[in-house]
């Protein structure tokens, strides 16, 4: 639970006065793959415009201005293809974008400093890139395809073994507590003297890399695995 | 510093004063679960009141109701009350309350009271004393990154797998640490071990 300044968001407010109060957004509207030159129009027009779901989109977008509303009740299975497009939009921004730009930022430090701190922190992102992709490959590659067959209605008796919800989770906890040790070792423990700049532009991608994270597991929680979980109890006939 | 769960109650008519007071808790490193009551009955009713660890309440919600008051008050002997004031209150009702805090304080003080008469072992209040790490725990944070078990740290450093288990949990809380790798750059760092 945390509390923030910035506005609760409703369908009747005009996008781009929220985009110069929180410009994160944009990175939210790049996730759903809309553009974020919408003009003039309101939060509920850009919705029905581009089809998405206007609780989803409004829970989402609150959720980056600080406010957790995420409610499995209030969506329905059609809304899950619209959440795992979302997913899976920043699992790209992940991989191809925000650890590829803090693995250059680690490098370019370790350049100019030749301590062996900094080298072992290259090390222990490494293997931290690689677990994180790994996680991110298991939801491209099990768990969102499970869940689209069964959308589909085309879950075999097998299909299921490899996903859990439980696994899921537990990977989250990891990915999410090394991240946190990453930022506790390089702002508490190692002293770096050079570049301050580059150093600073590192912390903030990290910290940039956490909030996403951050939104991106609360909605794999709280909205797709509630609304999977109803749908395996419901199937429609 | 996830792990403390410290709940309270507010009881309070001033929409303000509890947004203002649960602002400032909410931005500290604590994790607060506040809950908002209106008026004590509504606090008896609570099913979970058991799990309170303050009760943070406005004196005039016991000055007409002191038997009630002090009644609750005896059925969670685990709970400390404190009075929330900004008014003029006579002393008798003062000695009610374990503690007060006065909204014209400034919040971190506030915050220290909250915490001081929360639970004990507090994860907050601990990672507040110190971050250095004792000696003890040095020689277990060493024995870990040589490889070793919790039950092998044991046996070389006669103690229990108990005592090496709290070890490991307060090197993790004074440093923000969890995992070998992590705690292998800390050691570095520190200069508690060096790999030349």
């Amino acid at each position: 639970m945390y509390q923030t300044k910035k506005t609760y968001i409703k369908p009747e407010m005009k996008m781009s006065g929220l985009f110069f109060e929180n410009p994160y957004l944009l990175l939210m509207m790049e996730h759903f793959n809309l553009d974020f030159m919408v003009y003039n129009k309101t939060v509920e027009k850009v919705c029905i415009e581009n089809s998405i779901n206007t609780n989803i989109f409004i829970d989402i977008a609150n959720l980056y201005n600080g406010f957790n509303e995420l409610d499995a009740a209030k969506y329905s299975r059609s809304d899950i293809s619209t959440i795992i497009n979302f997913l899976k939009s920043s699992h790209d921004y992940y991989k191809d974008e925000k650890y590829p730009e803090i693995q250059q930022l680690i490098k370019k430090i370790s350049s100019v400093n030749e301590t062996k701190e900094i080298k072992l922190i290259g090390k222990f992102f490494d293997e931290y890139f690689n677990e994180v992709l790994e996680h991110l490959d298991y939801e491209d590659k099990v768990a969102f395809p499970y869940f689209m067959d069964m959308l589909n209605d085309n879950v075999d008796a097998n299909g299921k073994k490899d996903y859990s919800a439980k696994v899921y989770s537990d990977h989250h906890t990891d990915i999410e507590s090394k991240l946190m040790e990453l930022k506790n070792l390089l702002l508490r423990h190692i002293p770096i003297e050079k570049d301050r700049s580059m150093r600073r532009k590192l912390i903030i991608s990290l910290f940039e890399l956490d909030y996403d994270l951050n939104i991106h597991y609360a909605i794999e929680e709280s909205a797709l695995i509630p609304l999977i979980v109803k749908t395996e109890k419901a199937p429609v006939k | 510093m996830t792990e403390c769960n410290i709940y309270i109650a507010v009881i309070e008519h001033s929409h303000i004063i509890y947004e203002g007071l649960t602002n400032i808790l909410l931005k500290s490193d604590h994790h607060f679960h506040i809950y908002r009551f209106n008026g004590i009955q509504e606090l008896t009713d609570f099913k979970d009141k058991e799990k309170l660890h303050v009760v943070m309440i406005n004196p005039s919600y016991v000055v007409s109701n002191k038997k009630n008051f002090n009644a609750v008050k005896k059925s969670l002997p685990n709970t400390y009350w404190v009075g929330i004031l900004y008014s003029y209150f006579d002393k008798n009702t003062i000695e009610l309350f374990d503690d007060t805090v006065e909204i014209t304080e400034n919040p971190e003080k506030i915050k220290e009271t909250i915490c001081r008469v929360s639970t004990d072992d507090c994860i907050c209040r601990e990672a507040n004393k110190t971050e250095e790490l004792s000696s003890r725990e040095k020689d277990v944070l060493i024995e870990l990154i040589n490889g070793l078990s919790n039950k092998e740290i044991a046996d070389k450093l006669f103690i229990s797998t108990h005592t090496v288990a709290s070890h490991r949990k307060k090197i993790t809380r004074k440093t923000g640490i969890k995992s070998l790798s992590g705690l292998t750059i800390y050691a570095i760092t520190q200069k508690i071990i060096s790999i030349e």
